[in-house]
């Protein structure tokens, strides 16, 4: 591990440096209390000691709403891909959500990228902040190998210590933001990298009451042994609101819309949630999966079954408890793993 | 990318939303977790409220009749025809031969300026929405509650309950925030009682659930009041008025004596009427599926009784939380949409409140009680319609259609060209929830700020401003600055609204209406000073016995469902684009309306799931496409209102007090498509 030292009062200096470049998106509290991730103007508008933000970051890498292209017809037929250019830096983002990342990047950076996200994705740097105290109490990163430290898949990863935060360096791009900006930094004791170690193991102490049985569940449904009849239980406890996967940092499902005018257009994509009774409905009315359960157990099979895992890197599930906030009813992860290993939803 | 903090434009709940804009165009939407109601959730609808603003369909530009067509016009142009219209059809036929309609969808300020419009300048009395035949406090508010619409549940109660007993009231479908709540309280070990035709998914999910007949909740509810009375001998330590007369009205209804009319076996209700007197803490919910059934009013009452009685110290202490089907319904009733009301329910008959309105507004308001929506139709010669979806929500086959149609002179405001504004002489395109400030007012009396996100499209323009426009163009101008200098005016005119200020709206959550409302320790509503309950009338208990008899020849008693799919074919929710899916696929599937049937029925009527079915009653036939499902009891075929509201061989019949027209539960015989 290269680790360096960012003195607490050169953070803002380094910040700083950073808006010059780049868009910084970081976590801040709006309105009323509630945290997002967003563009801040300033190190001040960083909320440091956030707990959880309310969305992943999801929705600057794939937005909820985005124009794919804008298209002409007539004489001559042209067609204008309009892709975000914009340099950004993702700064101190939960360990969870740059986990994240990593899903999407595997879904549509694979065989053929798609190149408005990795438009996007290719002019972004991530700096993970670690979890020194589980941020929420819904969060279940620890059964996901997703936190509250990250051992990859960061650029940097910054843990903060009474003098400064300690910066570990996870790429080249990473090691690059460090090296320009080398009168900023200084080299880590050996002391403060244990204190990393001994806050890791303390913080995962402080973590709560939802747990998920992910490796179970994983053979079960891998081996198609889950017994139907969670499926028709937990039926009843989703409302189909989609808010599990518009929330959740892995979730990709996504619809193409087009908003003609006369001779021109617009092709736009947004998020969808393979949930909804339509998402898979055929144009001659016929749906493959006509019954929530059915949409069920499609969904927790792509999240955490063997086969999509082995696809994605990992399993789709980083922990970040954010399916437990926003569910309508109940279920969320929690709950249908423990549903899946106790053969019955409670 | 900014986010501004607004509510949900959909259901009563009133849910906290944050929008996301870029470039005066908002692109997405996230739930706020600081907020009261929504703690960081969103229905489907919710987390779509983003694509009916900027949706290609919106109404952008004036238009005005011309023959057949509608053609744009400009703002002076289009607001002069309107008020030429108006003001002949109110030389020729009088004033009172023009009806308005305000909307749920609306602001209170905006509804607030359209009731000074309508009993100000135009001079007529009629004035409504008909969002309200959906209402349900104005029930309680009918059997002759003392607290003119307020109701002092609120959706927190769910959270301190360690009982839940739904009535009539399916919210995973119409409230979900209140089915939130009622998922995590069970979740937390509360108990749950359900009592509806359908099993819904909290039906199923229930301690007890009660598969009531439709038309049988009254006698069913007597029957509950019965064991806790009656049986039980339940009695608290407080005076209760009303108490004598309310035991020997339910002395006659031992579950036994009811089991013919409700469906219900009689252990079944005795096990729901001990589970719930067993409770500390409960919260009633009901909603239209009590609210459209015929003997709404006194059915309301006997849940107001268990209130009283758990406040008398008899059973748990209890709320009552009628539920809302929409945003501002509540706020539409607060500012007197209404033909029988002024605003803040101000008596028509109240002298010196009156004055005090007429000063504040500088004109002579019509005093009189005017028509009701369902009356207008086929008596009002003119109307002027504020984002009312008069044409979906008005029972009876074609009923508002043509009624519009026989119209001497239309105006629609809307954001969407609905199918009244398609009928309009006059269209005037108004701005969005994200395009306009203002306030609404959620179905537990939560007033919110709505704040302007974005710009509306083309010309559209705030809802208040329209109608003043309008009435300025008919020589009465009515002017404010802005949302905020009515709101202003709002708060100082109506004791209702006293305490609630509007800069402080902008808090997530609002202000509770009255601020004072005053509740114990434990959160629970105060101990009443009196405490009463009220006996239903005899007749309606007679009459629900009677009810609608199936026979050898007509053996399914077929009934308009209202808490199933009923947001399907709504206009908003239609222009939700990614959402528009789940809520148009009920009617290209059942064009004809879901006629939904048990298994067995099905099978012993030889029809089968997804193909069209024969319906046949006493006055005519038609037909269905079956959706088979267990949800359905034996012997019931059931439709979702909305459907059953615009076809189908239901006959309209009107509740006893309130007069609204409601669809009457009616015997038919199914069979396969010859």
């Amino acid at each position: 591990m290269t680790a360096r030292m960012l003195p607490k009062n050169r953070i803002e200096e380094f910040v700083g440096r950073l808006l010059e470049q780049a868009e910084v998106v970081a976590p801040r509290r709006v309105e009323v209390g509630d945290v997002f991730y967003g563009a801040v103007a300033s190190a001040e508008e960083v909320a440091w000691d956030y707990g959880h933000a309310v969305e992943p970051l999801k929705r600057f890498l794939l937005p909820q709403r985005e124009t794919m292209l804008r298209y002409s017809t007539g004489d001559k037929v042209r067609v204008e891909a309009e892709l975000d250019e914009q340099e950004r830096v993702f700064l101190g983002i939960r360990c969870c959500d740059v986990t994240g990342i990593g899903v999407l990047d595997a879904m549509f950076g694979g065989d053929t990228p798609d190149p408005y996200y990795m438009s996007r994705r290719e002019r972004s740097t991530v700096i993970a902040l670690t979890c020194l105290q589980a941020p929420d109490e819904t969060c279940f990163c620890v059964c996901c190998d997703a936190g509250p430290f990250l051992a990859k898949g960061y650029d940097q990863q910054w843990t903060s210590l009474p003098e400064g935060m300690l910066v570990e360096v996870g790429s080249e791009r990473g090691e690059a933001l460090v090296r320009s900006n080398d009168d900023l930094f200084d080299e880590a004791s050996v002391d403060q990298v244990a204190a990393r170690y001994r806050l890791a193991r303390e913080a995962e102490q402080t973590f709560g009451d939802f747990k998920s049985y992910i490796a179970g569940a994983m053979s079960k449904l891998s081996m198609n042994e889950v017994d139907p009849k969670v499926w028709e239980q937990a039926a009843l406890r989703c409302m189909e609101c989609g808010g599990c996967t518009y929330l959740c940092p892995t979730c990709s499902c996504f619809t193409v819309t087009d908003r003609m005018e006369d001779s021109s257009g617009v092709r736009e994509r947004h998020w969808d949630a393979c949930l909804y009774s339509c998402y898979a409905r055929e144009a001659s009315g016929h749906n493959p999966r006509p019954e929530r359960e059915d949409r069920l157990r499609a969904r927790f099979f792509h999240k955490i079954s063997y086969q999509w895992a082995q696809r994605n890197g990992r399993q789709a599930c980083v922990g970040c408890g954010r399916c437990v906030v926003g569910c309508m009813a109940w279920a969320h992860m929690p709950a249908i793993t423990e549903g899946i290993r106790r053969g019955v939803m409670t | 990318m900014a986010e501004l903090a607004t509510v949900c434009p959909f259901c009563g709940c009133g849910c906290g939303l944050y929008l996301h804009v870029i470039d005066d165009v908002v692109v997405g939407v996230s739930p706020s977790r600081a907020h009261p109601i929504s703690q960081g959730r969103l229905c489907v609808k919710g987390w779509h409220a983003h694509e009916m603003v900027d949706n290609p369909q919106r109404l952008t530009h004036p238009l005005v009749r011309r023959g057949d067509e509608l053609v744009e016009a400009s703002w002076e142009e289009a607001v002069e025809v309107a008020a030429n219209g108006l003001r002949k059809v109110a030389d020729s036929a009088g004033a009172q031969a023009i009806g308005v309609l305000g909307s749920a969808r609306c602001t209170n300020e905006a509804n607030y300026v359209l009731v000074r419009f309508a009993r100000g300048t135009l001079g007529t009395p009629s004035i409504d929405c008909s969002q309200r035949i959906h209402s349900v406090p104005e029930v309680a508010l009918n059997a002759g509650n003392s607290r003119p619409g307020l109701d002092t549940g609120q959706i927190a109660d769910l959270d301190e309950s360690d009982l839940i007993l739904l009535v009539g009231s399916d919210p995973t479908e119409e409230h979900p925030a209140v089915a939130a709540r009622v998922y995590r309280a069970r979740q937390r070990g509360a108990r749950v009682i359900s009592v509806s035709t359908r099993t819904h998914p909290l039906a199923a999910l229930a301690d007890v659930h009660l598969p009531v007949r439709p038309g049988g909740e009254l006698k069913l509810l007597g029957s509950i009041l019965h064991v806790l009375l009656v049986e039980q001998g339940m009695a608290g330590d407080a005076d209760v008025s009303g108490l004598p007369e309310l035991r020997a009205s339910v002395a006659d209804l031992p579950p036994e004596e009811t089991q013919a009319a409700t469906s219900v076996p009689a252990e079944a209700v005795r096990e729901a009427a001990l589970l719930y007197a067993s409770s500390k803490r409960a919260t009633v919910v009901y909603s239209t599926g009590l609210a459209l059934s015929l003997h709404a009013s006194a059915a309301a009452q006997s849940l107001e009784n268990l209130a009283a009685l758990g406040a008398s110290g008899a059973g748990p202490k209890a709320t009552v939380l009628g539920l809302l089907s929409r945003n501002n319904l509540q706020g539409c009733r607060d500012m007197g949409v209404a033909p029988d009301l002024l605003p803040g329910y101000t008596a028509l008959g109240d002298d010196a409140a009156v004055e005090k309105l007429e000063r504040a507004w500088r004109c002579e308001l019509n005093r009189e009680t005017g028509l009701a929506s369902w009356q207008m139709m086929g008596k009002a010669r003119a109307m002027y319609i504020m984002g009312d979806d008069i044409t979906r929500t008005m029972p009876g086959a074609g009923v508002a259609r043509e009624a519009l149609a026989s119209l001497d002179f239309l105006v629609v405001q809307d954001i969407f060209m609905s199918p009244a504004a398609a009928m309009a002489d006059v269209v005037l395109p108004a701005a969005a929830f994200a395009e306009q400030d203002g306030t609404w007012t959620n179905l537990e009396r939560r007033v919110q700020r709505i704040h302007r996100a974005v710009s509306p499209p083309g010309e559209a323009r705030e809802d208040w401003r329209i109608v003043a426009g309008v009435s300025g163009a008919m020589g009465k101008p009515i002017s404010y600055e802005d949302a905020q200098q009515i709101f202003e005016e709002i708060k100082d005119l109506l004791p209702v609204y006293a305490g609630v200020f509007y800069p402080p709206l902008a808090v997530n959550g609002g202000i509770r209406w009255p601020t004072a409302q005053p509740r114990d320790a434990g959160g629970a509503p105060a101990a009443r000073e009196k405490i009463g309950v009220a006996a239903p009338p005899e007749d309606a208990l007679k009459e629900s016995a009677a009810g609608a008899e199936t026979s050898d020849e007509y053996p399914l008693l077929m009934a308009a469902d209202p808490t199933l799919r009923p947001w399907d074919g709504e206009v908003t929710v239609c222009h939700t684009l990614t959402a528009a899916g789940e809520f148009t696929v009920m009617d290209q599937d059942y064009p004809d309306g879901m006629l939904c049937l048990n298994p067995e029925d099905a099978k012993r009527f030889e029809v089968r799931g997804g193909r069209p079915a024969r319906v046949v009653s006493a006055t005519g036939e038609g037909q269905m496409q079956v959706r088979v499902t267990d949800e359905v009891p034996r012997g019931i075929a059931l439709v979702p209102y909305n459907q059953a509201a615009r076809s189908g061989p239901m006959e309209v019949s009107s509740q006893p007090v309130s007069g609204r027209p409601v669809l009457a539960p009616t015997p038919i015989s199914v069979g396969p498509v010859q």
